[in-house]
């Protein structure tokens, strides 16, 4: 009984290691291209609520659902998503470009 | 804000209908027991109508009962996150509930679980879940 109630906290501890918050662009880029939270979950399969979850960054897609949102909006997955807070798309295509012309 | 709302409302709806299984069983022991009239197996009634009627707002209009029932397939990865959570915690608080009610019947040498106490621990084993998922989400 006492290794089972061990067991338990490790499990629970492992799935519960705080993973960091993911920030994303998703609504602004939604809103652009003019679609709806239905819409935009039936493309990238997926409930229409997590969309609502994933826009206001209350949910960490995993890999896979972060490159299907990617490959929707035709956009590398490091303009849409970042572990720190995103400053206006312009300006990181701005650094991005300065960057190409540096090298 | 609307969210929110609904959040309140949904605990409200689970709580009401945990609370009328507990009063509904209570009140049929005590009754049981005591040898109590049997006219307070009327107020039974008023408490199986708000049991049934908290049943169909808290677990089937939110569809948070056929989330934890349905198939893996027809859930998105955040969905299965919950209710594999979900699960996890409700079978941990249901352990501990089966295990307090054998030792209290142990404790108490009384005569075994019968047909109400345990179907009223089967309908535990079935709403926990989806009482879990309900207390955290949002309307689906």
């Amino acid at each position: 009984m006492l290794y089972y109630v061990v067991y338990l906290q490790c499990m629970y501890y492992i799935c519960n290691m705080k993973s960091r918050k993911i920030y994303n662009r998703i609504s602004i880029l939604r809103q652009e291209k003019g679609t709806s939270r239905k819409e935009l979950a039936e493309k990238i399969g997926v409930n229409f609520q997590t969309v609502g979850y994933l826009e206001r960054e209350e949910y960490n897609p995993s890999l896979d659902l972060a490159f299907r949102i990617s490959e929707n909006f035709g956009l590398p997955i490091e303009l849409i998503f970042s572990t720190k807070p995103l400053k206006p798309l312009i300006e990181e295509i701005i650094q991005l470009k300065n960057k190409i012309g540096e090298s | 804000m609307k969210n929110q709302k609904s959040k309140k409302q949904n605990r409200i709806w689970i709580l009401l209908n945990f609370i009328s299984l507990i009063a509904g069983i209570s009140l049929f022991y005590m009754v049981k027991i005591y040898h109590w009239p049997l006219s307070y197996l009327l107020i039974e009634i008023v408490i199986l109508a708000i049991f049934f009627i908290s049943l169909n707002k808290a677990f089937i209009v939110t569809k948070f009962w056929k989330m934890v029932h349905t198939s893996s397939k027809n859930l998105d990865e955040r969905e299965m996150q919950v209710v594999l959570n979900a699960l996890r915690y409700a079978y941990g608080i249901f352990t501990v509930v089966c295990l307090i009610i054998i030792y209290a019947f142990a404790i108490a040498e009384s005569k075994p679980i019968d047909v109400v106490l345990a179907g009223g621990l089967l309908y535990l084993a079935h709403t926990l879940p989806a009482a879990i998922v309900g207390w955290n989400e949002k309307v689906i």
